[in-house]
């Protein structure tokens, strides 16, 4: 008296030598370095993959709406802000300033100096007038005769 | 089931660690009872050979995405009824009809009983005539013992589906294995 299982195992166990043969050389393939490298890197993988699922599950699906809208509000500011990026770029990129643009922009700016130069102080600092004292006008004509 | 017990006593973080031997163990373990599953699923043995292989590197490359050491046996055969079902779908076979959902009446099914000598070979006919998700779940239930919920992890199904398919595959089993038996008598 067997049971299912024990039947099912026995039907196979001719195969057991094949079987042997093929975990020796997986065994062996394990062993080699380039293949633990590799193992290792996607042990990395998978351990980082399963440190990320508890954060998905409880932080981000929860509360997935909130975080969707976000996400849109965001892509919507930097698609703005993109595209007005592209408008003043371009803008620059098409306007060549010629000479007669220049000369009229220097003058501009000659006249924007002049308007908003600081008046508070003299251009120059008038000269302290040296007192010479006259004589006066009797002082004058007594002298005289 | 003497092979089954050992489960807690599985060197799986050694082999985490990178040990040959730890492998070696582990695979030893399942690869009998894997090498029945997928063969009994592809009925090929050089494309079981090639599965159980396959599933063995695999295992080796992922076994970081295994969270639950003890679960080291569903996990394993997990990855097999995967690569069965790419072979299925590469070869484009019907693998998987909707059976409906049943409740269990407790009825005691095939597997808890001994089959006797002259009937094994009629039980692996019988078997082989059940619908694959029916044979699936059967043959984990019988090979492993695992309980419902990791049969469901392992075929990707709902635990009631897979409840209501053991009972199915039980029921049927068990009147083939009486009709069987009245014919005799």
């Amino acid at each position: 008296m067997k049971t299912p299982r024990e039947i099912l195992l026995a039907r196979h166990r001719a195969a057991v030598p094949q079987l042997d043969a093929i975990r020796r050389s997986v065994v062996a393939e394990l062993n080699r370095p380039a293949t633990r490298e590799q193992n290792f890197l996607a042990s990395l993988v998978a351990g980082l993959r399963n440190g990320c699922n508890p954060l998905w599950r409880e932080l981000v699906w929860p509360c997935r709406r909130v975080w969707t809208g976000l996400a849109v509000v965001w892509i919507l500011i930097l698609a703005v802000n993109f595209s007005q990026r592209d408008r003043t770029s371009a803008a620059l990129v098409k306007s060549t300033p010629t000479a007669g643009m220049m000369m009229t922009f220097s003058d501009q700016q000659k006249m924007l100096n002049e308007l908003f130069a600081d008046r508070s102080l003299p251009a120059e600092a008038e000269r302290p007038r040296i007192f010479s004292p006259k004589p006066r006008t009797e002082a004058a004509n007594f002298l005289t005769a | 089931m003497p092979e089954v017990a050992d489960i807690e006593h599985l060197p799986v973080p050694q082999a985490r660690a990178g040990e040959p031997a730890a492998w070696d163990a582990l695979f030893r373990r399942y690869q009998l009872p894997l090498y029945v599953y997928v063969f009994e699923l592809v009925r090929d043995e050089q494309a079981a050979l090639d599965l159980v292989q396959e599933t063995f590197i695999a295992s080796a490359r992922h076994l970081g995405s295994l969270r639950e050491d003890h679960k080291f046996g569903s996990w394993l055969f997990g990855i097999a009824h995967q690569k069965c079902i790419q072979r299925w779908r590469q070869r484009k076979e019907i693998l998987l009809d909707e059976i409906p959902e049943l409740p269990d009446d407790g009825e005691s099914g095939p597997d808890d009983r001994l089959i006797q000598r002259e009937q094994e070979a009629e039980f692996m006919n019988l078997l082989n005539q059940l619908p694959p998700p029916q044979r699936t779940v059967l043959l984990l239930h019988y090979l492993e013992d695992f309980p419902i919920e990791e049969i469901a992890r392992i075929t990707e199904t709902q635990p009631g589906t897979v409840k209501s398919r053991l009972h199915y595959a039980k029921r049927a089993l068990r009147k083939l294995l009486e009709t069987k038996n009245e014919n005799a008598a």
